[in-house]
């Protein structure tokens, strides 16, 4: 039964029976509370929760109601799930809102490849292209209403930002705080300007930035120290306060009911910050994560988190929890350095050597594969993957090739690379074309995309990826921000003309890619969460099988990094129950019996579906 | 425009002069400079930005653009005497933290004696 179209009434209706809270959830709850407030407390929170979840209840649609009675979580995702990650303004056109725009071109053109679209954050905000949120409840009337928004979920899943960790120095909240407002005392983290953090604390806490920790503002009592983990006009808020929890829970529901399908938790590994430790992945941070997935597991059941942790991915995938107790999906951030690496060098050992640790979560979680995003090619994830040669390797060639280098400050008081800001497209092509006719640039391109679209996990593509856009450098010293060159606001009639010149790389680029999500989409072997197994084959190539359970039958996928062609044998295991095969990009039948080698061209993609043999 | 190209120390290390502008202009002029100069086999370079007073990203770009084949050969990219406009520029896109700079000529070129 598919969702329905009514989701959520505009008002909450209180003539129906009022949510029950199930006794298992309401001391899961409990428990958790106790563990962040203490037992006393916790006692005291606990109604005020199970009041917002009554209320959230009450939006719900019966029709969602008793679409939810069916709802299997592990069918949360399938191998039709393909997330379109977008500013809610990166397209421009005339003077229309540009949510209504960014829902034309959706329409028109990609809702035959995704069905998900990530908006990211569309609040008002003052900085960081919306990651400063002045507002979590209302949408930039800049970029037009939640009408909008509600508009674009009638035909896409949608996904929307969860920025928890922190909010706008210009916001209300904020500027209450300043002002001395009791009901905002204690939202932040503050210290009085004559009582530091001794230096040891300081050196202990992990940095994604070479910002200070904190900044100083004036407020109506003088001047106070606040903790602003990404920039000053971001303040952290203080989870230690249970009234920021209980607030930032309501938002989240008011998120669900606005038609969120999926809420991304924005750098959640700083939430909770308790001084003497490193400030990161702390027990009550996985608590607080804990805490939304019972709330959804009991009232909205249908929506997933998806934790954005970039940080080494033995760490990152912490953030699984048990695998049905915390993200129902999670980054998978080293997979695009990975990557990266792979088709700059040539070489896929370290690729490989990673993916085979790569193995399903649950039926209920899976992996977030995406290769670009408004931020850049983290390094943290590929800490103990690459080592510090080959990091540096990428650094540099993410120089020559045109794009920028962020840092972080260590606990040494140094700086190191934490993240590569440049364009996919241009990572993958270089800055200087001269060498490469089009179609080998769009062959390796599209390449690289395949890993991502067929690895196990739900992939993402970011708009400037899809489209193929090279790097905006000269935005990065307009905007004075690194991350500015893949962030490049597009005008929607030019954009338009691209799409429809075929022979335009973008178009080149759309086309390519909608081929390869149909065939994603049409096979059960892609699942999110169909079994995968890493083969080392050859060095140029990246290898892998997928495998739904329950079946003899797999899809071989192998990928060239290289331009090229190479000869490779299938490795015995696979031939063992049939030698007949079906390539599913060129859509031809090979037969393994007559000859054992296969040939596979520069930058080939190739999917081989083992065919049955016929009784 | 022509970028004149000295040697130092031995000729283990060629200084590259940057004009007044370093853009689009003339960037990919550096480019191809920065890579006879590489093929030579010489990979320490020092850019020369004492008469520079404005950079584009295109002319950002030819800086660095051979710095992996330096670096992987043992040298390096090495700027001197670089004005307060182009050190705003090279603190922006945060190349002042990949590319060491030196306040004069003689001590940038010198830097590649000492290591």
């Amino acid at each position: 039964m598919n969702k329905p179209v009514n989701q959520h009434n505009l008002e909450p209706d209180y003539n129906r029976p009022l949510f029950e809270v199930p006794i298992d959830i309401k001391r899961k709850i409990i428990n958790i509370l106790t563990l962040l407030y203490g037992s006393e407390a916790s006692r005291r929170i606990y109604p005020e929760l199970e009041r917002i979840m009554k209320v959230y209840y009450a939006y719900k649609c019966e029709d969602l109601i008793e679409w939810e009675k069916s709802f299997d979580k592990s069918e949360m995702f399938s191998q039709e799930d393909v997330i379109l990650i977008t500013y809610g303004d990166i397209i421009q056109k005339n003077s229309r809102k540009p949510l209504k725009v960014l829902a034309d071109f959706c329409r028109d053109y990609f809702s035959n490849s995704f069905n998900t679209i990530h908006i990211l954050p569309f609040f008002p905000y003052s900085s960081d292209r919306g990651f400063s949120v002045k507002d979590f409840e209302e949408v930039d009337h800049n970029l037009g209403t939640w009408s909008d928004i509600e508009d674009i979920g009638i035909d896409f899943k949608l996904m929307f930002d969860g920025v928890f960790n922190h909010i706008s120095a210009k916001s209300k909240w904020f500027q209450e705080f300043l002002n001395g407002n009791p009901d905002y005392k204690n939202f932040f983290i503050v210290l009085s300007t004559n009582e530091m953090v001794s230096e040891d604390h300081l050196k202990l806490i992990v940095r994604p930035r070479t910002s200070p920790l904190f900044t100083e503002f004036q407020t109506i009592e003088g001047p106070k120290l606040v903790w602003t983990t990404f920039s000053p006009d971001q303040v952290d808020l203080n989870f230690h306060n249970p009234k920021v929890l209980v607030k930032m829970i309501d938002i989240f529901l008011t998120y669900v009911r606005r038609g969120a399908d999926m809420i991304r938790l924005d750098a959640v590994t700083y939430l909770w910050e308790e001084l003497g430790t490193d400030c990161v992945h702390l027990k009550q941070t996985h608590a607080i994560i804990k805490l939304f997935r019972v709330i959804l597991d009991a009232v909205a059941p249908y929506v997933a988190l998806i934790t954005e942790t970039n940080v080494p991915h033995e760490q990152n995938i912490q953030y699984f929890g048990n695998g049905y107790d915390e993200a129902q999906m999670v980054y998978n951030f080293a997979l695009p350095p990975l990557v990266y690496h792979s088709f700059v060098t040539g070489r896929t050992n370290k690729l490989t050597k990673w993916a085979k640790t790569i193995k399903r979560v649950s039926e209920q979680a899976t992996y977030f594969n995406f290769l670009d995003s408004h931020d850049g090619i983290g390094l943290l994830p590929v800490k103990g993957l690459l080592d510090n040669d080959e990091m540096d390797f990428l650094v540099y060639q993410t120089l020559e090739r045109g794009g920028y280098i962020s840092y972080r400050t260590e606990s040494d008081g140094s700086e190191s690379p934490y993240e590569l800001n440049i364009t996919w497209y241009s990572a993958i092509n270089g800055s200087d074309e001269s060498g490469d006719d089009q179609g080998r640039r769009v062959k390796r391109y599209i390449a690289s995309r395949a890993i991502a679209l067929f690895f196990m996990g739900v992939p993402g593509v970011y708009f400037h990826g899809l489209i193929g856009s090279k790097n905006d450098a000269e935005a990065v010293l307009k905007e004075k921000n690194t991350r500015s060159i893949n962030r490049e606001v597009i005008d929607g009639q030019t954009l338009k003309e691209k799409l429809e010149d075929k022979s335009s790389i973008s178009a080149q680029i759309v086309d390519n890619l909608n081929e390869l999500i149909g065939i994603r989409k049409n096979e059960t072997f892609f699942h999110p969460n169909a079994h995968q197994y890493v083969y080392e084959i050859s060095e140029k190539l990246f290898a892998f099988v997928r495998k739904p359970d329950d079946s003899d039958e797999f899809v071989f996928c192998v990928i060239n990094v290289t331009g090229d062609a190479e000869v490779f044998k299938m490795p015995d295991e696979l031939t063992g129950k049939t030698k007949i095969f079906y390539e599913l990009v060129s859509k031809r039948s090979m037969d393994l019996e007559k000859n054992n080698e296969i040939e596979i061209g520069g930058y080939g993609i190739m999917l081989m579906k083992s065919i049955k043999k016929s009784a | 425009m022509a970028f004149d190209v000295s040697y130092a120390l031995d000729r283990t290390v060629a200084v590259i002069e940057i004009p007044e502008r370093l853009d689009a202009g003339c960037s990919n002029e550096l480019k191809d400079k920065i890579n006879e100069i590489v093929n030579e086999s010489i990979y320490n370079i020092v850019i020369n930005l004492s008469n520079t007073n404005f950079i584009d990203s295109s002319g950002l770009g030819a800086l660095v653009s051979k710095i992996s084949v330096c670096k992987a050969n043992g040298g390096d990219i090495k700027l001197a005497a670089p004005g307060k406009r182009v050190f705003e520029i090279l603190q922006i896109t945060h190349l002042d933290k990949v590319l060491n700079y030196y306040h004069d000529l003689e001590e940038a070129i010198n830097s590649f004696a000492t290591g």
